[in-house]
């Protein structure tokens, strides 16, 4: 045995010491991340931290005076007696609280205990097995834990205050906190466990990032649908009652949840039977949630159980089974793809397509611009598109004028779609090779291709969606068939020109070294194109368009003005296009050579 | 001119020729004047401490990387000045195998062959056989993020003989390969070089390189400091009946293998 050995202390079974142990090194690792991070990004952590306190401030004082206002004769007048709904808000807080928990802890420990590598590492050191799931836990908890504890805590604590509850009240509530967030976090353990013995970790991860941004984008957009919608419409004072009614509905003295909050309050209004009661029955249900999750987890894991898939993978079809399937259309464009490009093109637009469509991550940013189309197309339709009558004060060669260009909001709304779609595919057409970029650089492929390529998988796409988009829009606005093939024709030529802007921009600012896909940025060059085809865009619309307008003016025939705008701006949309490419083409060689 | 005077002509063409290589990042210099050359029929080994500029020095082989100066030509074709006719004569397997991870193994193969430029039904059995070969079969239609790294590794061998190329570029191809995979490569590699290819590897398994390479050179900080065949790596180092093993620490100092020792103690 060398020195060294000798002087090792033997390993302990007690768990709280190696529990510190490894909370200090999650601690450790950030401060070092603060630490290393940019003087901005301190700054802006700083004031984060520093604006945090302030709105928890303003939320205590807020609850606080909420409280009282709900306790004013008047509101007792119109909504009723209010003892109910604010016994009840601790209850609907904790068990919101212990969802949320269970809902935001499956992905913090998902990557905790399969993606993040460490287990293996951790599992081999001398230290109780019970320490690490309980830190990976803690680790899972504490973020959600401190979030939930400074916008919650004020608000029970506020409520308290204005309902006049006695000192046991607040240290109650936030023992309850802890306690509860742990047996969550133990539940969401042993969730990720049963998940991922039948769907692998990365698909799970990929399945949840999906439905996390397809949710949030709907929710977010629909907001601004409802909002539109309701124009001026206001909350009448009944519908009012009914929800608080709804919500007081809610702390139901026989569902388990509650009993905390219900628990808390009892304590605070000196009803010690059922307030000792309920809140040692909550303190007892989540520990004993905790330990028997924290143990089945923990034996799941050590044996193995919760790595093994039960479910095994669907096997595809075989391709050549799969390749008679395909559409007699489909077939053809495959036909006329496989004459007018060369192998190469062809071999890398069908990868990207592969891979757009199984890869949810990339799939999702693809999607949302789709749901923005639709959102947006309804509203737009809602609107009637039509010009204000005014009051008669405009000019008639003005007002004959607006007409047409609003005629072609059309176009604009298609795209706009088309935009938001190119932004992901030629922006960060090269970025999304990631680190399999090298077979690309190391296979004889001329750079030309390799644009052109790129180019085709983010334009083709694109100006597919969006003419589905113009194509129903100007069915259901009636457009005669004149303008709207122009319209298509614009639409077409337009999405070609910043199809080249942003593919150009894409190289300048391309970037292999991502692991999510969702964390590839077009950077400073993403910003730089997007700012540039935002200039393009009203420049080639005005040469398109402008000649139209320009007939209500000076007298020509209209004709003549479709063909000037086609001339102009199919003119400016294909230097557009080809020149940027042009430029960056020498660059193609060398990318990823820093 | 005989069918032998042919066949001694094509063995002594390089195929892989640097001259004076160099390549800076700032102000380090990752490789400094390495000139090397491997023939048709050789399997050439790249030795070298971590650091030593080995990954460096293959990414420029393989036209990854450009040189900061001198020269790399692949099978006749000069890698700055005509890097698709060089590309398309090479084919490289990196130390980790980043593949399109949302790919099946037979679309790569498929994929692969629509970037040589290879036929489509000539392709298709070309990928088949490989995959046969590094027995991929059972696995070639699931994606490769379902693969363990050993099977990404054949995968990206198999992708490095689609279109059977003159040159084969591998950077430590056996890390992390079961013992039955280590052998299938190094027969592979065997059977392309004694087919006429030139086959340049860098290993850290001195053991390999001392029985598969016909020739071995060794890079330390960024410094070719020999090359040779085992014979005459032992002639110019003195190291009369030594391993590789012991070449290697000689040339690239033994320091470190002393300290090692005492903090074991």
């Amino acid at each position: 045995m060398n020195a060294v050995a000798s002087k090792v202390n033997p390993p302990s079974a007690a768990i709280l010491p190696a529990v510190w142990k490894l909370l200090r090194l999650r601690w450790q690792i950030m401060v070092n991340n603060f630490r290393r991070s940019k003087l901005i990004a301190k700054i802006f952590t700083i004031l984060a931290m520093l604006g945090l306190m302030v709105i928890v401030g303003l939320v205590f004082w807020f609850s606080w005076q909420m409280v009282r206002f709900i306790g004013t004769p008047e509101f007792i007048q119109t909504v009723g007696d209010p003892i109910a709904l604010l016994d009840s808000v601790p209850a609907l807080f904790f068990s919101m609280f212990f969802l949320g928990i269970i809902f935001t802890s499956f992905g913090v420990l998902l990557q905790a205990l399969y993606l993040a590598g460490d287990m293996d590492f951790l599992l081999a050191a001398p230290i109780p097995i019970r320490s690490i799931f309980i830190t990976k836990l803690l680790q899972a908890v504490l973020p959600n834990f401190g979030l939930s504890a400074l916008f919650g805590l004020p608000v029970l604590y506020g409520l308290g205050m204005a309902r006049g509850y006695n000192f046991l009240y607040y240290p109650v509530v936030l023992l309850l906190m802890v306690v509860l967030s742990l047996a969550a976090a133990g539940l969401a353990g042993v969730l990720v466990m049963l998940v991922v013995r039948v769907v692998p970790a990365r698909r799970v991860v990929e399945v949840l990032g999906f439905v996390g941004a397809i949710s949030t984008f709907i929710c977010s957009q629909s907001g601004n649908f409802m909002n539109s919608n309701q124009g001026d419409a206001t909350t009448t004072g009944n519908e009012v009652v009914g929800m608080l009614s709804f919500l007081t509905q809610l702390n139901n003295p026989w569902l388990p949840l509650t009993w905390p909050g219900r628990g808390a309050v009892a304590l605070g209004e000196n009803a010690w039977l059922p307030g000792i009661g309920l809140t040692l029955l909550s303190f007892g249900l989540a520990a004993g949630v905790f330990w028997i999750s924290l143990q089945t987890a923990e034996r799941w894991y050590y044996s193995g159980w919760a790595g093994m898939q039960v479910v095994a993978q669907k096997k595809k079809p075989a391709r050549s089974a799969r390749q008679t399937t395909a559409l007699p259309m489909l077939a053809g464009l495959g036909t006329l793809m496989q004459r007018s490009l060369s192998a190469p093109v062809r071999g890398l637009m069908w990868k990207d397509s592969l891979m757009m469509r199984r890869d949810l991550r990339q799939l999702s940013q693809l999607i949302t611009p789709l749901i923005f189309g639709v959102i947006y197309g309804i509203m737009f339709l809602g609107g009637g598109g039509d010009a204000p009558t005014g009051q008669g004060e405009a000019p008639e060669w003005f007002m004959e004028s607006f007409t047409t260009l609003l005629s072609y909001g059309n176009i604009g709304l298609s795209v706009f779609v088309g935009w938001m779609l190119l932004g992901r595919l030629a922006s960060m057409g090269f970025s999304a090779e990631g680190k399999s970029y090298w077979i690309l650089k190391a296979a004889p492929i001329d750079p030309r291709r390799l644009l052109t390529a790129k180019f085709l998988v983010a334009y083709l796409p694109s100006l597919f969606i969006s003419l589905v988009f113009l194509t129903v829009f100007s069915i259901l606005q009636k457009v005669s068939i004149g303008p709207a093939v122009y319209s298509m024709f614009v639409l077409t030529l337009s999405l070609a020109g910043m199809a080249g802007i942003l593919l150009t921009f894409g190289v300048l600012g391309a970037n292999f070294h991502w692991d999510d896909p969702r964390r590839i940025s077009g950077g400073k060059m993403g910003c730089l194109g997007t700012l540039i085809a935002v200039l393009y865009l009203p420049l080639a619309f005005v040469l398109f368009i402008g000649p139209q307008v320009l007939t209500m003016v000076i007298d020509f025939p209209i004709g003549y003005a479709y063909l000037a705008g086609g001339v102009l701006g199919t003119g400016f949309s294909i230097v557009c296009m080809l020149v940027p490419l042009r430029l960056v083409t020498p660059l193609v060689e060398h990318l990823d050579e820093a | 001119m005989t069918v032998q005077q042919q066949a001694n002509d094509h063995m002594n063409t390089p195929l892989i020729q640097t001259e004076h290589l160099v390549k800076k990042y700032g102000d380090k210099t990752a490789v400094n004047d390495v000139s090397i050359e491997v023939h048709s029929g050789e399997v050439f080994g790249f030795l070298g401490p971590n650091g030593a500029g080995k990954t460096t020095m293959i990414k420029m082989i393989v036209g990854l990387l450009q040189a900061t100066s001198g020269r790399v030509s692949v099978a006749g074709f000069d890698v700055a000045a005509q890097p698709l006719q060089a590309k398309a004569a090479s084919g490289y397997v990196p130390d980790t195998p980043n593949l399109y991870a949302k790919l099946t193994g037979r679309e790569l193969l498929r994929f692969v062959g629509d970037l040589y430029g290879i036929d489509g039904e000539q392709a298709k059995r070309r990928g088949e056989e490989l995959l046969r070969i590094l027995d991929l079969t059972t696995a070639a239609d699931d994606t490769i993020d379902s693969y363990s790294h050993g099977m990404q590794q054949k995968t990206s061998l198999a992708a490095a003989l689609m279109h059977d190329p003159k040159v084969l570029v591998l950077d430590e191809p056996t890390v992390g390969l079961d013992p039955k995979s280590a052998r299938l490569i190094k027969d592979i590699l065997r059977q392309m070089a004694d087919r006429g290819a030139a086959v340049f590897l860098s290993t850290h398994i001195l053991e390999i390189a001392e029985r598969m390479c016909d020739r071995i050179g060794i890079i330390n900080k960024g410094e070719l400091i020999a090359v040779g065949s085992m014979e005459e790596l032992h002639a110019s180092n003195q190291v009369s009946g030594g391993s590789l093993e012991d070449i290697f620490l000689s040339l690239t100092g033994g320091a470190e293998e002393a300290e090692i020792t005492e903090i074991l103690k």
